[in-house]
């Protein structure tokens, strides 16, 4: 059944309070003691459960976004990084490359580019500016070296709340299925009395 | 107009669940068509900006000095290699080569097409968005009707 027979408290021990601002789920063991601890009633319990469970979906929601938006960023810096790899290797060569670059969406021009020391990177916010080819070589590598590491941060982050979200359900369906239980023993109770 | 009044006349025989039906179908298909008019507003800009680019860079003598994009954040000083022909990409990986008036009448003739599409679209949209609106005036009228009747 939904109520645990063991009376050991409202959360294990090893729960983690929380993780970069968001709040850890408690595992409850034992409805009865968990409503007695919060001072809570069924019916408020349950809202209050509900929202946490909002909550986590709207940061699972900003969280998924930001991730999105690494994934698209890192494959746009290693080609950069590879681009001026390129450049670098074609220096002292004196050999002229022909790209084919794109004038607007489906229509490509070509263009020579001959022995160049520098590139200009676009930062963003109408901010642009011209780096050597070790500069932006250096710049580039911190840049992939910040976005993986910032991605590997926010999959650790979305691995906890999916865990919250599920220790959240779980919870809620335990409340739900102690007070149907709980009930059923009223009214058998009442049965056998008018019996 | 006649077939507006036999339209009306049709819808008014028809029952409350198949006006609402008939509303609800001819919402769905206005909501279609506008996101597809939407879309051709937006391919219409595309095409729009690529006919002015291609004015743009036919102005540019060659060997004029440009900063050309080879990644979306980097870009590199090079001069223009040749200013008499570009390339355009025509769909499922097809690139030809066109000269820069070739180029901006291909524009041109997309453009045309594209406008053309999104009048007719209009014509169609706005007559179906007339006959969910008579549909839904039709049917406010029955419950009514059957309100008071009960």
């Amino acid at each position: 059944m939904a109520s645990s027979s063991s009376a050991s408290g409202s959360g294990s021990a090893s729960a983690v309070t929380e993780r970069r601002g968001i709040p850890g789920a408690q595992f409850v063991e034992d409805v009865q003691t968990y409503l007695t601890q919060s001072g809570l009633d069924v019916g408020s319990a349950l809202a209050f459960l509900q929202e946490r469970l909002q909550q986590y979906k709207v940061v699972e929601m900003k969280l998924l976004a930001q991730q999105r938006d690494l994934q698209a960023k890192i494959p746009d810096i290693e080609k950069c990084l590879d681009v001026v790899a390129t450049l670098k290797a074609k220096k002292g060569t004196g050999e002229e490359l022909i790209a084919d670059f794109e004038v607007s969406e489906g229509i490509y021009s070509q263009a020579r580019i001959e022995e160049t020391d520098s590139v200009c990177l676009w930062l963003g916010a109408n901010v642009m500016l011209e780096y050597s080819l070790e500069e932006a070589t250096g710049l580039l590598q911190k840049n992939l070296d910040n976005a993986r590491a910032s991605l590997e941060v926010l999959i650790a982050d979305l691995q906890f709340l999916r865990d919250q979200v599920t220790i959240t359900q779980v919870t809620i369906a335990r409340v739900y299925n102690w007070d149907v239980h709980q009930r059923r023993i009223q009214q058998a109770v009442a049965t056998t009395a008018q019996d | 107009m006649a077939t507006s009044a036999g339209s009306w006349k049709g819808l008014e025989r028809m029952s409350v669940e198949q006006l609402k039906a008939v509303k609800e179908q001819g919402d769905l298909e206005v909501n279609l068509l506008q996101e597809s008019l939407s879309n051709i507003r937006t391919a219409t800009t595309r095409l729009e900006i690529a006919s002015s680019a291609l004015n743009d860079l036919s102005l540019r003598p060659q060997g004029n000095q440009i900063l050309v994009p080879l990644t979306a954040s980097l870009y590199v000083p090079a001069t223009l290699h040749d200013s008499q022909h570009v390339l355009v990409d025509v769909g499922t990986g097809y690139f030809i080569q066109k000269t820069m008036p070739q180029g901006k009448h291909y524009c041109d003739r997309k453009i045309n097409l594209l406008k053309s599409n999104f009048d007719q679209l209009l014509e169609v949209a706005s007559k179906k968005k007339n006959v969910a609106d008579e549909a839904g005036v039709i049917l406010q009228a029955k419950l009514k009707q059957l309100e008071s009747s009960s």
